[in-house]
């Protein structure tokens, strides 16, 4: 081993036994069991009596995909745990060494301090990984039923777990490194996350660009993950997100500097940050990769709709709350933008609920601009706003093939074992780990 | 083979430092004299980089220094820490001495020097406030910069651990290690340090050797001062 290597290879050897004698991880660990079974229970439970169990008519479940009927609440128990129990296992570790004063001897080493949190957040992920075996093991479960996996959706929702426990790796180390004490830090994270509730209750209520913004919440992010949606921009600007917090405990760890000189840099790297997630919203490519191609519009359509060249305006007359706004947004425009990087859509509305703009003039109108023709439609499904914009263009709609719909993966089994699994099985072997780990670790 | 030159540290109004400047010199046991609260923890977090000085500089050989060259030359021992204490003490002295690339070859000695072999397999949390002191000591005589402060080195230690440790300190000055050591206890200082710096209320009050100091202090007091008595000294300096 290189002279150079050696020591980062002792801090991370160092980082992994810290993490390891940390009771917060094995808190951690210990809950991803119960929370995982809970949600994988209910959900194939739900399956299950939508696919016909139980005396249910059987075929209700033929538009059911594993991706929404079971990965994404499954693997929501992981949502959970990034945002309540993660913090603390970061806090702690990055905490620890500034309480305990291990953090004043080992600053002595030339070693830079981006290096040093950078151990420390792969350690973390790695913690992360490990506890993602919960989930690893429903879909073990899963397919002993005999269920039906899609590996592209699958390794989609995992993903975009991995990045939300990045981010939130990200956050509690910079809040660990700007506070002196681990309360305060543990304060300043949720605040944080709450404030991106917030940020998504606002843009639920006011639209427009906070909208926009609540798009980049580590909730919204996970959502589209957990459509089998992997979005560039998302990821450049979560990956952005992931370093501009590392970046700033490296900052705020580096006791010896001048708190001053700390605050430009913090700045610097602030306006830096803002600079590339700006750059980031820009860039539009993304992948369907759910099988049920829920993101997506009918193959044959992409092909016609790829035809059009002209740009597109939408201006939609409907309230931020409007559901019908939410059904226009979700069913069509969301995926149009995929297909159509230049469609441009403008919401207007008086009020936030538009409750009592339903007689207003015009309320309710969605109008479509394509080459300086017009059209206006009241419909807000897919296929409605394909149809008005097929006949703006003068393209005739594709036929619509049989083969093409997905008729999905119907399984009426309940969760057998599950229980014994997530309730009996996990916890032991956590509670067998800890204490393996507690006595052959010295 | 060091200076330092117009230390100086505030804390808002409060000055910590205040133009502080000596010189250490190698093989020596330099000792930082001072009752709590002069200065002596932050000048040494200051040398140490754990702390930014508001001014000053190092020098070595006549020229400054940066932080990476002071990295490779100077090492700190902080007090009152209690680093690692899930990890063993076996595994801090293996770490410390992997991660610093410190002197491997004279662990045993060391180990037994301080008399911490009985302590390897016990984690750090778990030490007695003495026990930790000789295993952070431990890691500060295996690192392998050339000057080691150790910040109240004799702090928790009995009587017979101060001398075995003051005897240790000592052999390692003189096989050319420097020590730069932060007491507060005068009786500690005389048995162990060959020169002193002494600090009061953030400023040094005089540095050299005790009959240097009991000459500085006569010319200030005016009247003669026991030259073999570094407590009548230190209180006629400070």
């Amino acid at each position: 081993m290189s002279a150079a290597v050696r020591p980062y290879v002792w801090l991370l050897k160092k980082e992994y036994r810290e993490l390891v004698a940390s009771r917060a991880w094995w808190v951690m660990l210990l809950a991803m069991g119960p929370l995982v079974g809970v949600t994988f229970i209910s959900a194939v439970r739900t399956y299950a009596e939508a696919s016909g169990l139980n005396g249910t008519s059987a075929g209700v479940g033929e538009a059911f995909s594993p991706l929404i009927g079971v990965w994404a609440p499954t693997f929501s128990a992981c949502e959970v745990a990034a945002v309540f129990l993660l913090p603390f296992v970061g806090i702690r570790l990055v905490s620890g060494d500034r309480q305990s004063g291990a953090l004043k001897i080992e600053l002595q080493h030339p070693m830079s301090a981006f290096t040093r949190v950078g151990a420390k957040a792969l350690v973390l992920l790695g913690g992360w990984i490990v506890a993602s075996t919960a989930p690893a093991a429903a879909v073990l479960l899963w397919k002993s039923y005999g269920g039906s996996i899609y590996p592209p959706e699958l390794a989609a929702v995992a993903f975009g777990h991995l990045l939300n426990a990045g981010l939130t790796i990200a956050l509690a180390a910079a809040a660990a490194a700007l506070t002196e004490h681990p309360s305060t830090a543990a304060i300043l994270t949720l605040s944080v996350t709450v404030g991106t509730w917030i940020v998504n209750f606002i843009a639920a209520v006011q639209g427009g660009v906070w909208e926009r913004v609540a798009g980049y919440t580590p909730p919204a992010m996970i959502a589209g993950f957990q459509h089998g949606l992997i979005r560039l921009d998302v990821v450049l600007i979560a990956l952005t997100l992931v370093l501009a917090g590392l970046a700033l405990a490296a900052v705020w760890l580096r006791l010896g500097v001048a708190v001053r000189r700390r605050v430009h840099e913090s700045i610097a790297l602030g306006a830096l940050t803002a600079a590339v997630v700006f750059s980031c919203a820009f860039a539009t490519p993304s992948w369907d990769t759910s099988e049920s191609r829920i993101n997506s519009f009918p193959e044959a359509d992409e092909v016609a709709l790829a035809r059009i060249r002209a740009p597109l305006r939408i201006e939609a007359h409907l309230a931020p709350e409007d559901p019908r706004r939410a059904d226009l947004e979700h069913r069509a425009i969301a995926k149009l933008r995929r297909v159509l990087p230049k469609v441009q859509v403008q919401y207007v509305s008086a009020t936030s609920i538009g409750l009592f703009e339903q007689n207003a003039p015009h309320y309710g109108e969605i109008w479509y601009e394509l080459g300086g023709r017009r059209e206006m439609s009241r419909v807000t499904t897919a296929e409605g706003v394909l149809e008005t914009i097929y006949a703006l263009a003068g393209v005739k709609p594709p036929l619509e093939s049989e083969d093409a719909i997905f008729r999905g993966h119907p399984l009426a089994v309940p969760p057998k074992g599950a229980a014994a699994v997530f309730y009996g099985i996990w916890p032991a072997l956590v509670v067998a780990g800890a204490v393996l780990v507690g006595r052959l670790g010295r | 083979m060091l200076q330092a030159i117009g230390l100086t540290k505030r804390y808002g109004g409060l000055i910590a430092l205040g133009d502080v400047s000596f010189s250490v010199f190698q093989g020596e046991v330099l000792g930082l004299i001072g009752p709590n609260g002069s200065g002596k923890t932050t000048l040494f977090e200051c040398l140490g980089g754990v702390l930014p000085l508001d001014a000053g500089s190092l020098m070595r050989d006549g020229r400054p220094f940066s932080a990476r060259e002071r990295a490779s030359i100077l090492f700190y021992l902080p007090d009152a820490i209690v680093p690692w204490p899930s990890q063993s003490v076996r595994w801090a002295l293996d770490f410390t001495l992997g991660f610093f690339d410190g002197r491997t070859s004279l662990r045993g000695e060391v180990v037994d020097r301080l008399d911490i072999a009985p302590l390897l397999d016990t984690t750090i949390g778990a030490l007695s406030k003495g026990q930790r002191k000789r295993a952070l000591l431990a890691i500060g005589l295996l690192m392998p910069h050339p000057v080691l402060m150790a910040d109240e080195p004799f702090d928790g230690l009995d009587l017979r651990q101060s001398r075995d440790v003051a005897g240790t300190l000592r052999s390692y000055a003189s096989a050319g290690r420097t020590m730069f050591l932060s007491i507060h206890q005068i009786r500690d200082a005389a048995r162990v340090c060959d020169r002193f710096v002494l600090l009061s209320g953030g400023r040094a009050r005089g540095e050299g050797r005790i009959h240097e100091l009991a000459a500085l202090a006569a010319a200030r007091a005016g009247s003669a001062v026991a030259s073999d008595d570094l407590e009548e000294v230190f209180l006629a300096l400070t």
